[in-house]
């Protein structure tokens, strides 16, 4: 089994993978990186540095909404919920990622037209 | 609508109140462009404070509840001594990251790791403190957030601007109201003469500018302290560009646009409002504003609703005149010697003073009766001019300090009269004067021709015309 995809080819699908966990619910950041961990079976390790500033951005954009409250299992945390610019924006960005990964595995090889 | 958009349809509107007033000088739209303002930058105020005091987030323990307090605080303090966010913000994300690293230590703990080694790693997955630091920076300050700032700046430093002058006249009012009623009341008392309402008016350059001081400071901290709340930037970090914009915006208010009575102290205290304004935008500025209330902003209402009662009742400042037929009791001489009667025509002349439409002060010097023509009846005189002499404060009689007129104009022979004006109001020092009409005899030696006519003046224009006044104006119009 392939290890962990990091680095390079992870940049640029932060955002995709942040937008389409929160699609289902709101979550806090460690959460959130939990769930792309457990969603891609450990082939997605978001870089936890990278994913901060990523939602801050997000929230900034108007895609998320942010807000603290005492979380279910333990200490107040802040929770991010996706917008509905955020979810017009996940659209966008997973039609692109198709298209993008479509084209990938044509020139890499096995997909025919 | 949710708040934003009400806040951003109040101050638009508020701007576009303004426009149509200023076009059509409607007075409705001018209060209620001023309210709308009013009431957004308040509210601009009032959302930003919180962002700038970073006391509603306190530390998270949990990250020193576990153990890993030490190596955490001084990850945190790096990253944060980059971030230069409000401290609002810097103390947001200090708890959520502090949040994260507990979860993580904790969840590395659960596989096996020890404290320190889970320490480190969670730290090591977060990465350099320093880049994490700039990437947070530069997702917190974008340049969407920049124009907000900039925009809600200038909406919330108008509102303060107006909230800051309201406040300081009704406060001024209120202490001169209160000392020249006390000031009367002890000469009632002292003099028995009754007590003479304060002239408010008297000090109308002084308590205008001196408003307008306290209203560049207020307009200034509101303007910095919102758009440093709304671009997610440090109050001091916003402070430089505000106070030279604001600096050079003041310099010309005070310079060139109040125009009113001028003199020293009025001077100086225009030339004060951008030194107000720089010293607000650089003396303590991460300092948070007092919180303005609804009942804040309905006092300053209803104190304004007062002035403009209190100066409706005072009225506007008018020149005193005074005329005198005898002009020997008021040391008249020292202008020069009256006149032998027998050169004179048989009925006298008499002086009347008043205002002419270019704001110069008019003395005109008639005939006590018209059977004859001026000319006709000063033809053995000539080089005839008006003499503008310092009187005493009280215009009881002329100022003996001085040997010579302060001014002199030509006199135009007119129909019935002999006209001369003096621009008073272009000259500094004019204060009490009075004005004496004087021709040279038929033995060569110059006599006054006329009782005096009396009245006190005052500078009026822009700081700029003050300072660039003719310092002699008597050389100047000789």
């Amino acid at each position: 089994m392939p290890g962990p995809i990091r680095g390079q080819l992870l940049k640029g699908t932060t955002t995709l993978l942040v937008l389409t966990v929160l699609r289902d619910g709101e979550l806090y950041g460690y959460e959130i990186a939990q769930r792309i961990r457990e969603r891609s079976g450990g082939a997605f390790v978001p870089s936890e540095g990278a994913l901060y500033p990523a939602l801050h951005a997000l929230e900034a954009g108007g895609a998320l909404d942010a807000s603290w409250r005492d979380s279910d299992r333990g200490p107040r945390r802040r929770y991010y919920k996706i917008t509905e610019k955020g979810l017009g924006m996940l659209e966008a960005h997973a039609q692109e990622w198709a298209s993008f990964s479509l084209g990938m595995a044509r020139a890499v090889g096995g997909v025919e037209r | 609508m949710n708040g934003d958009r009400l806040l951003f349809t109040a101050y638009i509107a508020g701007f576009v109140a303004l426009l149509v007033a200023s076009v059509g000088l409607l007075i409705t739209a001018y209060i209620a462009g001023f309210v709308a303002l009013l009431v957004a930058s308040v509210r601009l105020v009032r959302r930003s404070e919180p962002r700038l005091d970073g006391g509603q987030f306190p530390a998270s323990p949990r990250a020193s509840e576990i153990g890993a307090g030490d190596a955490v605080a001084a990850y945190l303090d790096r990253m944060s001594g980059v971030l230069r966010l409000p401290a609002g913000d810097v103390a947001e994300v200090r708890a959520e990251l502090s949040d994260h690293l507990a979860d993580s230590i904790a969840s590395l703990e659960a596989e096996g790791l020890d404290r320190e080694r889970a320490t480190r790693e969670a730290l090591a997955r977060l990465g350099s403190a320093d880049e994490l630091g700039r990437h947070l920076r530069h997702a917190h300050q974008s340049t969407r957030r920049l124009l907000a700032g900039v925009g809600g700046g200038v909406v919330a430093g108008t509102g303060g601007v107006l909230l800051g002058y309201l406040g300081a006249m009704a406060v001024t009012v209120a202490v001169a109201l209160v000392l020249g009623l006390a000031v009367a009341l002890l000469t009632a008392l002292l003099t028995a003469i009754g007590v003479p309402f304060p002239d408010l008016t008297y000090y109308r350059t002084e308590m205008i500018a001196g408003s307008l001081a306290i209203a560049a400071g207020t307009g200034t901290r509101f303007a910095i302290r919102t758009s440093a709340g709304l671009s997610r930037r440090t109050p001091r970090s916003m402070a430089v560009p505000w106070a030279i914009a604001l600096g050079i915006g003041f310099s010309c208010l005070a310079v060139f646009g109040i125009r009113g009575p001028q003199g020293w102290p009025d001077v100086i205290v225009e030339l004060c409002i951008p030194v107000v304004a720089v010293a607000a935008a650089t003396v303590q500025i991460d300092r948070p504003m007092p919180h303005v209330g609804r009942w804040g902003v309905a006092i300053v209402v209803i104190s304004v609703i007062g002035i403009g009662f209190l100066f409706g009742a005072v009225g506007s400042a008018s020149p005193m005149w005074v005329q005198t037929d005898d002009a020997w009791y008021m040391h008249a001489d020292i202008a020069g010697p009256m006149a032998p009667s027998a050169w004179l025509p048989e009925t006298g002349l008499s002086s009347r003073i008043g205002e002419s439409g270019d704001g110069a002060t008019q003395a005109r010097f008639v005939l006590n009766t018209t059977t004859t023509p001026i000319a006709t009846a000063l033809a053995n005189w000539h080089d005839i001019r008006g003499e503008a002499w310092h009187g005493t404060l009280g215009l009881e009689s002329l100022d003996t300090h001085y040997s010579s007129p302060f001014a002199i104009e030509p006199a135009d022979i007119q129909n019935d009269a002999i006209v001369a004006s003096f621009h008073f109001d272009l000259m500094r020092h004019a204060g009490a004067y009075w004005l004496f009409l004087t021709g040279v005899g038929p033995d060569g030696r110059r006599y006054v021709l006329s009782q005096g006519g009396g009245g006190v003046a005052s500078f009026y224009g822009s700081v700029w015309d003050w300072l660039t006044a003719t310092q002699d104006w008597l050389t100047a119009t000789q």
